[in-house]
Order: C-alpha cells, then structure tokens, then sequence
C-alpha cells in the first residue's frame, strides 16, 4: 500500500495539475480533487510553435538514433556471440564499461571537436554521441538474443551454400525481430530522454524537448506549473505508449544477462 | 570471406564509433587536467600537477561527501522500495503483469520531467508535499524543501529513488522467479515463518543479482546529472554540488577545460574502483 502511494501518486499529481485550472492550483491550502477540469493547458502546448518545433526535433533524432543503434548492435552483438576470436572478451569488457563513464567528462571534450569542425547545433551530434551511448546496452540485449538462437540454424543455411552475408540477412535477422525492435525502443528512449548532450551540444533551433522545457519554464520568473505539466505529460506519452505495446519483449530486454549473470 | 574476417568486418562500425566518441573524449579530457586550457580559447600549456593540486583542496573532501550520500542515498532507498515491490508482485496476484507495467512507469519518464514533477510535489507554497503534511498537521507552515540547506539533498534522493525502483523491482522479480517453490513449501512444513523463509530460501537466490543492481545503481548515481542540474543547479549554498555538477560547471560556466579534467582524473580513480569490484563480482556470479 505504502509502496503503491509513492508510486502512483506523483503520477496521479502530474496528471490532475495539468487538467486543474489555474485558479485551483494556485491556492492555499492545496487541494488534491479538482472541482473542475480544463484541456487549456494542452491547447497552449500544441498551439504553440516552439514546442511544436521542439517536439519535432525530438522525433527527427530519437528515430534516427534508433535505426542507427540497431543497425549498428546487431552486427556487433552477432560476432560476439556467435564466432569466436581473441580479444572478444575485452571487446565485451570495452563496450560495457563504456556505459559506466561519466557523460559530462566525455562533453568537454565532445563540445571542443565539434565545435572545431563547426558542427555544433546539429541533429548530427545528437545522433552520433546518442547511439554511442546506447550500443553497450543494446550489444549486450542482442547478443543475448542470439546467444539463444541455435547454432544449428545457421550450420544448416552455411550447408545450403549461403555466405555469411546471406545467413545473417535472411535467416538470422528475421529470427532475432524482436530483440531489434526492443533494443531500438530502447536507443529511442535514451534519445528521447537525454538532457545533458541536448543541452550542451545544441541551441534553442535544434534542441530536443528536454533541455528546451528546461530553458522555456525553469527560469527567473514564476513557473507556469499546469502548463509545464501539460508540457511534462506530452514528453512522457510516447514512449509510455510505445513501452506498453512492446513491454513483454522489453522486460524481457533489461533483465537479459542479469539472472543468468 | 572467412569467418574471423566477417566477425571483424561486423564490431567495425561500433568499435569505430565507440573509440571517436568515447574513447578519444576520454582519453583528451582527463590530459586536460595536466595543462592550462579554456574553452574559449584555442592552445593549451602545460601545468604539470597545478591543476590536481587545486582540485584536491578542501572543496575535493566536500564535494566527494556530498556526492557520496547523493549516491550511498539514492542506492539504498530504490533499492528497499524495489525489493518490497518485487516481493508484493511476486505473489500469484490476478493482473500481475499490468500491475507490473504500471509500477515501471516513472522509470520510463525522463528525468526533466521527473524533475520538473518533484519540483511542483516540493513547491514551497502550492506544492502537493506541504498540502499532505498540513492536513496531518505533521507541520504547519509550508516548506522550501529544495531551497533548503538541509532538506534539499534528501529531497532530491526522494525524486531519485522513486524514479529508480522500477528497475530494481523488474530485475528482482526476474531473480525471484528462478526460487523454486518446493523449498518454499519444504521451509513452510519446516515451520519457517515469513522472515525466515525470506533470508533462507528467498535471499540466496536473488543475493548475486541484488549484488549487481546494487553495484550498477551506485556507479549510475555517482554520475547523475540531470535531476540535480534542474532541480537544484548545486543549491542551496553549493550543498547539493556533486562531482559530475561541479565537472559541469567548471567547464561550460567558468570555461576551465584544466580545472574539470582534474575533477574527471580524480572522479575516474574512484570510479575504477567501483568498475574493477563489478567485473570480479560479476565474474563470481557466473561461475556460480
């Protein structure tokens, strides 16, 4: 019970102030039931044209960032865990560990090289330094999955005279679908979430919603809180949703590798 | 091709990347402690130990305190919530699975919005916290909890820790299906109660992963940024300052490329401890 109000009830908060009218919210002593309930803080959000560009800023990377993080693990996760070679270990080691360092060590420097190559405030540093961040997580989930796959699958496709290419594009690929589409949510989330590189490494044009919300209502002046909120459930509701759809996959994804060890 | 030549054609891309955006930054930010460099200008000089000798004054002490029970804090708390979760869950409940969904999802909101949450739930005149308190009559002025010198770290561990647990609680109920129920009736036939069966039967299994959640969850902490950055940018007075703030400021407020890399040099001693205890206890944990 106790656990379940801690829980649920921030969430219940988040909700109620974004659909309470402003001349309840601010009162004193606060009041937990709205009498009465508003949409106009959703319609100031999705009237507005910054967030609006914001919004639009954080799909254009998080989409890419996905694509590219699969892209990217699968080919690594399926050498892991399917050949063997020296150093494959250490490489295991390397691409684990490097989730491990601080981001704001590696931004110094991030924001030096590319602001020497004058590409700062672009989707592309976005991209590049997100999906670096999110390949330990999805090697580790796809080598997981492939570690599951029988090797007998592959033998046979070899046996039937099919390259390493073929193999891996047409009978291991489809197979491994699932384990794709959970660990691109989860490049998707790291994307979407992400504050500090976004912050940084962008300015208000290019900035995802995070750092911008931050800019936009964490100031001097009064906070608008119901609108925040409103602001607040619009940034949450997509990845919420997509974790619903796939959440069987996914919980299967973070506990990967944790109980076998 | 040959197979070694195909497995190595498939890490290029990643190792490839890993290296320009990990290691190199890695590698450049920590020699920046040795030099006297600033982000508004072009061209280093070398200082020799200047720059570690000055971040090892008084301030280093503090801030590895503060950073500390940020960390020691928002480990322990998440992880007793999870752990009770988990237990809760694991019972045969109808709608387990939903409940479960459900008990993951401050996990998946972003930390600003979390921040942006705890914020209003700590607001010193409208905020939902002050308005529970003073109708249990637990208090009766409201409260500047994050304004305050002495509420405002556990404020912040609060806000951690409730957007931490899930992840505790999915790992743990992942561990906790493994105890067979057998010796869990056994233990009940033996007359074991609750308690008893908990740390005989129950905690055994799950000990290897709560080692590593554990492990993980403080070298995460060690590191966090986001929450504290927009909560409480280090106030109030610089209590709430951790390595990883104090590393942000150095470089992007006052423009010391030498000043963070020394914090980065030290911060990363501290943590290759930590990294070199998860390998050998994850090794452990797969030998077994």
């Amino acid at each position: 019970m106790g656990f379940g109000l801690f829980a649920f009830a921030p969430v219940y908060w988040l909700v109620i102030t974004s659909i309470t009218p402003d001349s309840q919210v601010y009162r004193y002593p606060v009041t937990f039931f709205p009498e009465s309930v508003t949409f106009d803080n959703y319609r100031s959000v999705f009237t507005d044209p910054e967030i609006f560009g914001w919004l639009a800023n954080s799909v254009i990377v998080s989409v890419i960032t996905a694509v590219l993080s699969v892209a990217t693990s699968m080919y690594m996760g399926y050498s892991i865990s399917k050949f063997r070679y020296r150093g494959r270990r250490t490489l295991l080691y390397f691409v684990l560990s490097s989730q491990m360092l601080p981001s704001a060590l590696l931004l110094v420097t991030l924001y030096g090289v590319f602001s020497t190559f004058g590409v700062l405030n672009t989707y592309f540093v976005l991209i590049i330094s997100f999906t670096t961040f999110t390949l330990p997580l999805c090697v580790w989930m796809l080598k997981g999955f492939f570690d599951n796959l029988p090797d007998d699958i592959i033998e046979a496709s070899k046996i039937d005279g099919a390259s390493n290419w073929r193999t891996l594009h047409a009978i291991v690929l489809p197979l491994a679908a699932p384990g794709l589409v959970a660990s691109g949510l989860f490049a998707f989330m790291r994307g979407w979430n992400d504050f500090i590189f976004a912050l940084t490494l962008t300015g208000p044009e290019r900035q995802t919603l995070p750092p911008a919300l931050v800019n936009r209502y964490i100031g001097e002046a009064a906070t608008d809180w119901p609108e925040l909120m409103a602001a607040s459930v619009l940034v949450a509701l997509p990845v919420a949703v997509a974790f619903v759809a796939l959440q069987r996959h996914l919980v299967g994804g973070i506990t990967a590798g944790a109980v076998k060890g | 091709m040959s197979d070694l030549r195909f497995a190595w054609l498939l890490i290029l891309p990643g190792v490839a990347m890993l290296l320009a955006v990990v290691l190199y930054p890695l590698v450049r930010s920590l020699s920046s402690a040795f030099f006297s460099e600033s982000l508004l200008y072009p061209g280093r000089e070398f200082v020799g130990l200047t720059n570690i000798q000055a971040a090892l004054g008084d301030d280093f002490l503090r801030l590895l305190w503060q950073t500390g029970i940020f960390t020691v804090g928002a480990t322990v708390l998440p992880f007793v919530v999870g752990l009770g979760v988990a237990l809760a869950l694991n019972a045969r409940l109808p709608g387990r699975s939903i409940l479960r969904g459900a008990f993951l999802f401050p996990w998946l909101l972003p930390a600003v919005v979390v921040s942006f949450l705890w914020m209003w739930i700590f607001d010193a005149s409208y905020g939902a916290f002050n308005g529970l308190l003073q109708q249990l009559s637990l208090i009766d002025q409201p409260r500047a909890w994050l304004f305050d010198t002495s509420t405002a770290r556990v404020a912040l561990i609060v806000a951690k820790s409730w957007n931490a647990f899930p992840w505790v609680m999915v790992m743990l109920l992942a561990a906790l299906q493994t105890v067979p129920d057998d010796l869990h009736e056994a233990a009940s036939l033996d007359g074991a109660g609750k308690v008893r069966r908990f740390w005989t039967v129950t905690w055994p299994h799950i000990s290897g992963v709560a080692g590593i959640i554990i492990l993980l969850e403080f070298i995460w902490n060690f590191q966090h940024f986001d929450l504290i950055f927009v909560m409480t940018g280090g106030g109030p007075a610089q209590t709430t300052q951790t390595l990883a703030t104090a590393l942000y400021d150095s470089a992007f407020r006052s423009y010391d490329l030498g000043q963070a890399g020394a914090i980065g040099i030290l911060w990363m001693i501290v943590l290759l401890v930590l990294v070199v205890f998860y390998v050998r206890f994850s090794e452990r944990s797969e030998a077994n």
